[in-house]
């Protein structure tokens, strides 16, 4: 009797499960605040995380979401990578209408299945199955069921209780089961402000979390959003065994096992560089006679397979092929600085224009990317090995201002890359132009760059001349007619400093209006753009880097002409940066502009961004301010 | 005596001079040292050598196999010349008897250190192979020790079991300083042959003929007969047949550069294109394929994948009863059953003129090709007794075919030839509708297939203009604010292009568009109409506050009465063009602008008004400005009828433009009333 009825449970319990599931298939059943400024739902989201061994993890996944328009298609995320370590065991789709009605199923061999090659890669042997499903309308809800086996589990799947823009949460739960030996480190962040239910360390659950949308000048998604990252203690890298307690010990299992004997060198290369440098006094001058050797025989090519996504190629090899990824081209520079005595660490970061630092808190396998430290020099010295034009030491606009991993045979440490605070990242606009009484212009200019804004002008250098001419036309776009006539660019690597030097005429720049002449005297510095308005701003805003304009115009104008009025000169000074610009009359014929505008690195309130906008607005509108001349008839 | 040494001296150190040695390996010093291309100083590299060999190759059970040969030497003079030493190839590889495949590849990195020469291998370790897809597989290497100035030689073989040649592109982005190319075909297979003859640059073709054979091996058993042993005879039959030979022998090829506006590069591109057309087997009757349009045309209809799936109406018949029930107008037939495939079968992104899953299961299951899509609109407007056609179409992006090839098409879309009706359809995209087609469609020319199997070329550059209509109500403040209502109407393919803009963006995103790039401007009761009423044209309207429109300079007011309306900046900035610029379809802005004078202010100066023209009509901007009392009234009209510039025309078109921004930005002078 007491069978019966339990097995009457039993079966009265799963039925409510499945229930309670197929409910979710109908898209009826969202709940209305979660469907506001959301592309997609998830419904549900179970990822059990069985850790059996350090080398063996099995992740199960059953996902229910909801697409509501278009732009969520991707918000399905039926995408599983596979290779180096990684099997699929089971995929399996289901799809269903509006109202829960089962459209079409879809299994493993029906996913597409390609090589994960991508951009600025030449080969890989990553591969990925990936769902191809052209939805008949919306809304439509997909049931993914997903096993996947990891033998390679240095990069354990972690959790995003709100996966991205305009996505809302319905339920979303997330479970290690450990039933190995090995330890597992969790870290989770901004989970205080959501509704998040904790079972225990490893088991979370969240309910009900409303999507977040992007805000212009808003910090990046991990600052605020929650987000969970777990690590194994030990692991299995592509077939290599892992230690990982800590940053020290991760540090010294990479120097260990991945770097120790990749840096052999030839003999002769050996003595090629140690004749190159035997001259040099100190250290910094041999790191920069080696950067230069390295960066005139090598270039970046990027090749990945096993554990050559994470193990650098030999120098020997790097040094005969002539080319290299990040971790090869770094990796040969420090066995040649080593070969002459030059100290230098092996750093790993994140790479990229918008600034993301290696997690200090928490270690585990991080980072896209790998660049040399030089420890015993003044601040330290970064350097980029994958570029064969980069000035030695400059970093600015794509690993400046972050945490990296420095990698010694002591250990891994935690160190914060070269910053470039406003006051050196400049641009200095110098222009003498000269204005006729027709309204045009004809004149020279010349800018100068340091710093990260170096970082953005350099570029232009290296373009064929008819998109060089095409550049100075959409930098200046707000003159019209605008002829370039000559340009030349000095690079400076030594002292980091580029100029450009252009020639310029414009017809009628000045707008004419029975005798009067009106002429914007910013001509090569403008700001157009205005911060996009937010009527309800929701998050904080950052400014990532600092810069300080200066601009100084001579405009001489023709005989004919006489200056009629002249706007008076202003001043603003915010928290958030400062402009000014005044005018001087040098003589009747000619009036010196003179400007000034920078912006301070910062993260600031979500409530200031409207005074911030109002800044930036009323430089747009004074970069636009006129004086009027007077054509003597 | 003495003559004729200096006559062989002369000739000697011509020779020195110019002579070059092409074959593999045989890179000189003066490749080495050259710092800059002589032909072409921007250029980063150059091809210094091509040579390619395409020649077919008896296999004993397989047939004749394409054999294509390819060696390369490239100077790369900089950095920006690096990708140069990289290659990717891309090979067809569904299964293993339908594959192409690479092989025989070498290669050598030269360089020149302390004036000696250098070499350096390709080796195994810079060659990949990646399967892509089910369908396609890459080859790819890169040459090692690159390093500017060097010089790099690769050659390699590719294998296909297919007669289809590719075409050959005798143009890069690089110049190529000679090429040589010999195509030898068997006489069994007939190839069409065409140069590209919008590229400025066409090659010269010599035509000859060379013996060739191929032998065959065959093995017989024989049996005497009783219980004497059975006997193996191998035999061998050699046949001899000619091989149709081009060669082709260029010296300085240009690069061929991309330009804005340009509707496909490749259309350019000095190309040579090879279409077999026929089989003419020995003892056999002659066996043709495509060679005209007609024909070409005939084979699709005639294919299962085209022709067979229209006369399918099976599996939407009781919809169709059910959806044209009682409708005896045909305009509101097709409008229905238009309106009906556009919701009932969702496009997968995929082109073709075929049938992907065949159009019972596209509409069964909701989703297809453009060939699903279109041909069941097709039927299904047959069906209801409206002469519809399927017409035959290349996209943009699959360029102008030369000459009659399937290839030439890639898309399909439906034509209703009716006595009242003479319009086009495409239910691919959810905002198309009569005779607005999505832009990837209108490029060249389509044919129509007409039900009998006759067929005929129809023009699908759109000749209604679409309309953009603004009216524009401001009142300037005494603050020197500026208040007011903007109503904006868009009609055909301007209409289509907001929709497919607008359509999936959240209110409060579309301020944030609305309000961008128009200075310092508060919008606000944002209204679009008729998002999904794809009949109407689109409707926008919206209210506006501007801080930063009208500025005062000693005492005066200045502003733009188009506001943020005007043009402020010309799109066409190149010094020159060499290909023409294609636009889509003629267009058709009005503006309308009303601005109330503030109190205490009166016009001191207006605007005057004026007209611009390009090329007797081909574009045309008038400007009229009235003032009655407090209001000013501008009207603007700027219509674009061409939808072609050519080269020679766009200095002219570039200057039009600069009039027609310089009148949007003309200023209105008011002065206080005293």
């Amino acid at each position: 009797m007491t069978t019966k009825i339990l097995s009457f449970l039993g079966v009265f319990f799963i039925s409510s499960i499945v229930y309670s599931q197929e409910e979710l298939f109908s898209a009826a059943t969202i709940p209305s605040e979660l469907k506001y400024k959301a592309n997609a739902v998830v419904r549900y989201n179970d990822q059990k995380i069985e850790i059996k061994a350090y080398n063996e993890i099995l992740v199960t996944q059953k996902r229910i979401v909801t697409v509501l328009s278009k732009a969520g298609n991707s918000d399905v995320d039926a995408v599983f990578h596979y290779g180096r370590g990684i099997d699929i065991k089971n995929l399996e789709v289901k799809i269903f209408d509006a109202y829960g009605k089962e459209l079409k199923k879809i299994k493993e061999k029906d996913f597409q299945d390609v090589s994960a090659v991508s951009g600025g890669t030449l080969y890989s042997d990553s591969r990925v199955k990936y769902l191809d499903y052209t939805p008949i309308s919306y809304p439509y809800t997909v049931l993914l069921d997903a096993e996947i086996k990891y033998n390679s589990t240095a990069f354990l799947p972690g959790w995003r209780p709100i996966e991205g823009f305009y996505v809302s949460t319905e339920n979303s739960e997330y479970e290690i089961i450990n039933s190995s030996e090995v330890e597992v480190k969790i870290k989770t962040q901004n989970f205080e402000n959501y509704n998040i239910t904790k079972f225990n360390n490893f088991h979370y659950k969240a309910n009900d979390l409303s999507s977040l949308k992007p805000e212009a000048y808003s910090p990046p998604f991990k600052t605020y959003a929650p987000v969970l990252k777990a690590a194994l203690v030990e692991f299995d890298m592509v077939g290599v065994k892992g230690v990982n307690n800590n940053w020290s010990d991760f540090g010294k299992w990479m120097f260990e096992d991945l770097l120790n004997g990749t840096d052999q060198l030839p003999d002769q290369v050996k003595q090629e560089i140690k004749e190159l440098t035997k001259d040099s006094s100190n250290d910094l001058e041999k790191a920069k006679i080696v950067y230069k050797y390295v960066q005139d025989k090598t270039r970046y090519i990027s090749v990945q397979v096993g554990i050559g996504g994470w193990k650098p190629m030999l120098a020997t090899d790097v040094d005969r092929l002539g080319y290299g990824d990040c971790k090869g081209l770094s990796n040969y520079t420090y066995a040649l600085l080593k070969e002459v005595g030059v100290d230098a660490n092996y750093a790993v970061i994140y790479g990229g224009r918008n600034i993301r630092s290696i997690d200090k808190e928490f270690s585990s396998t991080q980072g896209n990317h790998v660049v040399l430290y030089l420890p015993n020099q003044e601040n330290g010295v970064w350097l980029e090995c994958t570029s064969q034009t980069n000035p030695f030491g400059f970093i600015a606009g794509f690993t400046d201002d972050r945490d990296a991993l420095i990698v010694t045979p002591e250990g891994g440490e935690i160190i914060h890359t070269t910053t470039y605070p406003k006051e050196k990242s400049t641009q200095v606009t110098k222009a003498r132009v000269k204005l006729l009484n027709d309204g045009s212009l004809n004149g020279e200019v010349t800018i100068k760059t340091q710093g990260y804004q170096y970082a953005l002008h350099e570029g232009i250098q290296n373009e064929e001349p008819r998109n060089q001419d095409l550049h100075f036309k959409n930098y200046w776009d707000y003159v019209n007619n605008l002829s370039i006539t000559e340009m030349e660019f000095e690079n400076d690597k030594e002292s980091i400093l580029f100029t450009e030097n252009i020639k310029v005429s414009a017809q009628n720049y000045a707008s004419k209006t029975g005798n009067l002449l009106l002429v914007s005297p910013n001509i090569f510095n403008r700001v157009t753009h205005i911060p996009t308005r937010y009527s309800n701003r929701t998050l904080g805003f950052e400014i990532e880097r600092g810069f300080v304009d200066t601009d100084e115009f001579i405009i001489e104008i023709d005989e004919s002409l006489s200056f009629d009025a002249l706007p008076d000169a202003v001043s603003i000074d915010t928290k958030y940066g400062f402009y000014q610009f005044s005018i001087t009359v040098l003589n009747e014929h000619e009036i010196l502009y003179k400007r000034t505008y920078s912006l301070n690195k910062g993260n600031y309130p979500k409530e200031e961004y409207a005074r911030f906008r109002d800044f930036v607005a009323s430089v747009a509108k004074n970069d636009k301010a006129k004086l009027a001349l007077t054509l003597k008839l | 005596m003495k003559k004729a040494l200096t006559t062989l001296l002369i000739l000697f150190l011509g020779y020195v001079q110019y002579a070059q040695d092409y074959d593999f390996g045989k890179v000189s010093k003066q490749e080495l040292e050259e710092k800059i291309c002589p032909q072409d100083s921007s250029a980063n590299a150059v091809v210094l050598y091509k040579n390619e060999k395409i020649s077919f190759e008896y296999v004993q059970g397989e047939g004749f196999m394409q054999n294509r040969e390819v060696h390369e030497r490239i100077k790369i003079y900089n950095k920006e010349g690096f990708h140069w030493a990289t290659k990717k190839i891309r090979l067809y590889n569904s299964s293993a008897s339908n594959s192409e495949n690479l092989s025989s590849l070498k290669g050598y990195t030269f360089s020149l250190i302390d004036g000696k020469i250098e070499k350096e291998k390709l080796k195994k370790e810079s060659i990949f192979e990646e399967e892509a897809n089910k369908y396609w597989k890459f080859e790819s290497f890169t040459m090692p020790n690159v390093k500017d100035g060097c010089v790099i030689e690769y050659a390699y073989r590719i294998k296909s079991p297919y007669l289809q040649i590719d075409d050959i592109n005798f143009q890069y982005n690089i110049p190529i300083l000679k090429y040589d190319l010999k195509i030898s075909t068997p006489e069994y297979y007939i190839y069409n042959k065409l140069l590209n003859p919008k590229s400025s640059y066409i090659p010269k073709l010599n035509l000859t003929k060379e013996h060739n054979s191929f032998t065959i091996n065959s093995k017989a058993r024989s049996t005497t007969g009783g219980l004497t042993a059975t006997k193996t005879e191998f035999s061998q039959s050699k046949t001899d047949y000619m091989d149709n030979v081009i060669t082709i022998n260029e010296v300085n090829i240009p690069a061929l550069k991309d330009e804005p506006l340009v509707d496909n590069i490749d259309n350019y591109r000095a190309k040579l294109i090879l279409e077999l057309t026929a089989i003419k087997y020995p003892n056999k009757p002659l066996e043709s394929f495509s060679s005209s349009w007609e024909k070409v045309t005939k084979t699709i209809y005639d294919s299962d994948e085209f022709g067979i799936q229209l006369d399918k109406t099976g599996y939407y018949e009781e919809d169709l009863e059910y959806l044209i029930a009682g409708e005896t107008n045909v305009s509101n037939k097709i409008t229905l059953i238009y309106n009906h495939v556009k919701s009932k079968v969702k496009w997968n992104g995929y082109y073709g003129y075929r049938t992907d899953n065949g159009v019972r299961k596209a509409y069964k299951e909701g989703t297809g090709n453009v060939g699903d899509i279109n041909l069941i609109l097709v039927s299904m407007l047959r069906s209801a007794g409206v002469k519809a056609n399927p017409v035959l179409i290349s996209t943009k992006n699959n360029g102008i075919p030369l000459f009659p090839t399937r290839d030439g098409f890639n898309y399909v879309i439906c034509m209703i030839e009716d006595v009242n009706f003479n319009v086009l359809l495409d239910a691919t995209n959810d905002y198309s509708t009569v005779d607005i087609l999505p832009t990837r469609a209108l490029n060249w020319q389509g044919r129509v297939i007409r039900e009998n199997g006759s067929s005929a070329w129809i023009d699908l550059q759109p000749k209604v203009k679409s309309e953009e209509t603004v009216l524009l109500n401001i009142a300037i403040n005494t603050d020197l604010t500026v208040g007011g209502k903007v109503r904006e109407n868009y009609t055909n393919y301007m209409a289509m292009q907001h929709r497919n803009r607008y359509a999936n963006v959240s209110p409060d995103d579309l301020i944030k568009i609305f309000e961008k790039n128009k200075g310092e401007i508060v919008i606000e009761n944002l209204e679009i109409n008729n998002v999904k009423d794809v009949e109407k044209p689109l409707q926008i309207t919206y209210e506006f506050q501007s801080n930063d429109a009208v500025e005062e300079i000693a005492g005066k007011l200045y502003f733009t009465p188009m506001l943020f309306l005007a043009t402020s900046e010309n799109p066409f900035k190149q010094i020159k063009r060499n290909y023409p610029i294609t636009m889509d379809f003629p267009v058709s802005t009005k503006y309308m602008v009303n601005v109330m004078i503030p109190e205490g202010y009166e016009v001191e100066t207006l605007p005057e008004s004026s007209a611009v023209d390009f090329n007797n009509g081909g574009a045309k901007l008038t400007y009229v400005v009235k003032k009655s009392g407090k209001y000013l009234q501008l009207l603007v009209n700027l219509d674009l009828n061409t939808t072609l510039v050519l080269p020679e025309d766009y200095e002219y078109f570039k200057g039009f433009f600069k009039s027609s921004i310089e009148k949007h930005n003309e200023k209105v002078v008011l002065k206080k009333i005293i």
